[in-house]
């Protein structure tokens, strides 16, 4: 059976990131919001993680955190574990490490691809220069050696006749382009786990499809671990083995793709496919799309019970009352919902 | 100068008397006479397409970023001048309409934006945003005025109650059916949607897609709905127009184009969905080239996979492959 192949091929796969009921909040004026509470991610070597959630769901903040980028005066890790296994199998506790080390680790270990390139990349530095100099000061290449590593890697992302390019500043760049830079600065210090989030939202699908064919191919070449972030559902079919669903701050199910996609277990999973446009069924009738009542709970004061109450068209009393726990609905794959057994998904 | 010949048109039976028709239209930008359009060449936008929707139908155009879809939409509804071509709308030619008769033409016709957030006023109520178009175009006072505006208010899903608030008060998918309301106000009979649904969560966007579903059928509109979501395309229009450096590549209905692409480009863009189809045959290369100076010849066959010497030199005529589909690619021997 396919089911317990994958179990075996994951367990087989040797862990690089681990994050244990995570919590990032962010103190304002306003009040606190929980933008992480209680997230919990793992994924192995060569393996993608996709994580996937509507807007506000708290994707970035996750990958943010594991980066250790968020602003110390108003985010605050209030709870959980990051763990990271380095390439000699050592584990370190990203939260407890020295700023320095954590300096290192972002230089040589795990590289992040942000949502916005335009705001990532900085506009005063060519984009030779952007991506040559972490070359420089982390594997201690010369100027020489760094610019021809910097050409290799825009080689590498597909930019044509790179030499005519690497002077170029971002504003010169499409978006695609501007793209495939952030993914060469990203690949410069050949990391271990690469957080891409979003990185195709702005695109077109035809650029789309060539980022996403490229992030696949460098990954199988390095048996890179990649958590890739984005809110379209139909990508994660295309590049994940794993993904892990979002809803107000937490995981609410996580499991191997063909499982999570083909058989949800959680009612909000299940309610995310149904706004998809699919295709005509096969009478070539249009098929209804069903969207999910009401909005995203306000992040400053969630409901209570289980997070996806007011929306859920299974909640009984009990979801009001209490917090449902991630369950195991498989060896590899967690639900939370208190009903998931005795629902009809 | 339009580029195309003669179009021969199996045209369907209802869009014999079309609603909306366009012939040879063309946008170049930066050809003004302005102080620099000397120097540099024009931006072909929109280059010679002709174009006819039936009262009632929902025409789908796409294409990638730059095709020409917002300037086409922009063009049709004579928000801009065309370069060249006209456009009639119910047998009028819209281009020799003095802006005066213009303005009272522009209640029949109105325009969708993709973003709910900038497309509202922040500062004017929901209330206000709805009487203004019911005020001009329909000469309404007072509250004969707010009980049309709660009349549309109601007709996307929304209450009176929320005539008083203001547009930071909603969530984004609230905020669209407010610009879908006062799309209605004026009770147009055509409308172009740009993008409408594209900045929002999926949820959401489910939400706005049967929301136009059903508007469009309960009050008979006729759409042209501009998106470069393939899937979002698919489940919402009749027939659909893929666009390339302005020019029109293929023109279908929306089953045709879906299950039996005829240009390659089409069958490329089909392919780089996902989720559309799961076999990425040809995974385009590089990206469209400037608009400013197009490929001779068929302007595709730069990324065409399939192109060969006579591409470079002959511009492809659009040209029925089916009924009611046509294409403007010169081979017919090529399996996609
Ligand atoms: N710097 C910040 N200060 C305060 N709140 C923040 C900050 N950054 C994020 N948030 C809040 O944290 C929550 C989660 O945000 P996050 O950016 O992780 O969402 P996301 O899932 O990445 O959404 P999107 O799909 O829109 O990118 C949101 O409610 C957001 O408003
Ligand atoms: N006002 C303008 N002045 C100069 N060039 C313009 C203007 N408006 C559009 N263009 C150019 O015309 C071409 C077509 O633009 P248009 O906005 O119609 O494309 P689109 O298909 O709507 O793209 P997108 O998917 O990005 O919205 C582009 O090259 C664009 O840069
Ligand atoms: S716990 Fe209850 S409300 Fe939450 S998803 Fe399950 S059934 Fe729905
Ligand atoms: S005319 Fe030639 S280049 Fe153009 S689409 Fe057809 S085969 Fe390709
Ligand atoms: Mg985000
Ligand atoms: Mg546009």
């Amino acid at each position: 059976m396919p089911l317990t192949e994958q179990a075996v091929e994951t367990a087989a796969r040797r862990p690089v990131l681990s994050v244990q009921d995570l919590k990032t909040h962010f103190m304002t004026d306003a009040g606190i919001i929980k933008a992480v509470n209680g997230v919990s991610l793992s994924v192995g070597e060569g393996e993608t993680l996709a994580v996937v959630g509507e807007s506000g769901s708290g994707k970035s903040v996750t990958g943010l955190t594991v980066m250790r980028l968020l602003g110390r005066t108003t985010a605050r890790v209030v709870g959980g574990s990051i763990e990271f296994v380095d390439r000699d199998g050592k584990a370190i506790d990203l939260l407890n490490l020295s700023d320095m080390g954590m300096e290192k680790v972002r230089g040589h270990d795990i590289a992040m691809i942000f949502q916005d390139p335009m705001s990532s990349l900085n506009p005063v530095f060519t984009i030779g220069n952007q991506i040559a100099e972490p070359i420089r000061i982390h594997q201690g290449y010369g100027k020489k050696e760094a610019r021809g590593k910097a050409l290799d890697l825009l080689r590498q992302v597909g930019i044509s006749d790179p030499e005519s390019r690497i002077d170029s500043y971002p504003h010169q760049l499409s978006g695609g382009m501007r793209q495939r830079v952030m993914i060469a600065i990203a690949l410069a210090c050949d990391p271990r786990l690469l957080i891409a989030d979003e990185p195709t939202t702005a695109l077109d699908v035809t650029i789309q499809a060539q980022i996403m064919a490229l992030l696949k191919q460098l990954q199988a070449e390095r048996n890179m671990a990649m958590i890739f972030v984005t809110h379209d559902l139909k990508l994660v079919d295309e590049i994940a083995d794993r993904v892990a669903v979002m809803y107000a701050s937490q995981v609410v199910e996580e499991g191997p793709v063909d499982q999570v996609l083909g058989h949800p277990r959680h009612p909000y999973t299940k309610a995310l496919l149904e706004c998809i446009p699919s295709r005509r069924d096969a009478q070539g009738e249009r098929r209804q799309l069903h969207p999910i009542p009401g909005t995203l709970p306000n992040p400053l004061s969630p409901p209570s019970g289980c997070r996806f109450h007011p929306r859920c068209g299974f909640a009984a009393d009990i979801c009001i009352a209490s917090d449902p726990e991630l369950e195991a609905v498989t060896s590899d794959h967690v639900t939370r919902c208190l009903r998931w057994q005795e629902v009809a998904l | 100068m339009s580029e195309q010949a003669d179009i021969e048109r199996p045209a369907a039976e209802f869009r014999a008397q079309p609603l909306l028709s366009a012939r040879g239209i063309t946008k170049h930008f930066g050809n003004d006479g302005g102080m620099f359009s000397k120097a540099s060449a024009p931006i072909r936008a929109v280059e010679g397409v002709d174009l006819d929707i039936a009262s009632g139908e929902v025409l789908g155009v796409v294409g990638e970023s730059g095709s020409g879809k917002s300037t086409l939409g922009r063009l049709v509804l004579r928000l801009i001048e065309p370069t060249s071509g006209t456009v009639s709308f119910d047998g009028k030619d819209l281009c020799s309409l003095q802006t005066g008769e213009m303005r009272r033409f522009r209640r029949h016709m109105q325009m969708i934006f993709q973003d709910p957030f900038s497309s509202l006023n922040a500062r004017m109520t929901i209330g206000d945003a709805l009487v203004e178009p019911i005020a001009l175009h329909l000469g309404l006072r007072g509250q004969a005025a707010r009980d049309a505006a709660v009349g549309v208010l109601e007709r996307v899903g929304l209450h009176a109650d929320h005539m008083k608030r203001y547009p930071r008060m909603f969530s984004g998918g609230q905020r669209q059916r407010i610009a879908i309301a006062r799309a209605l106000a004026s009770s147009p009979r055509f409308i172009v949607a740009d993008e409408p649904v594209s900045a929002l969560d999926v949820s959401v966007q489910a939400e706005v897609i049967n929301l136009l579903q059903q508007l469009q059928k309960e009050l008979g509109l006729t759409l042209m709905f501009i998106s470069h979501d393939l899937s979002v395309v698919e489940v919402i229009t009749d027939r659909v127009m893929v666009l390339y450096l302005g020019r029109v590549m293929e023109l279908a209905p929306t089953e045709s184009l879906y299950g039996n692409p005829a240009h390659p480009y089409t069958a490329a863009l089909l392919q780089a969905a996902p989720g559309m189809i799961s076999v990425k045959k040809h995974i385009l290369k590089g990206e469209i080239p400037s608009p400013a100076n197009p490929p001779s010849g068929c302007v595709f066959r730069t990324r065409c996979p399939f192109a060969i010497d006579a591409c470079a030199h002959t511009v492809p005529t659009l040209r029925p492959v089916g009924p009611d589909h046509l294409k403007a690619c010169i081979r017919d021997d090529i399996e996609l």
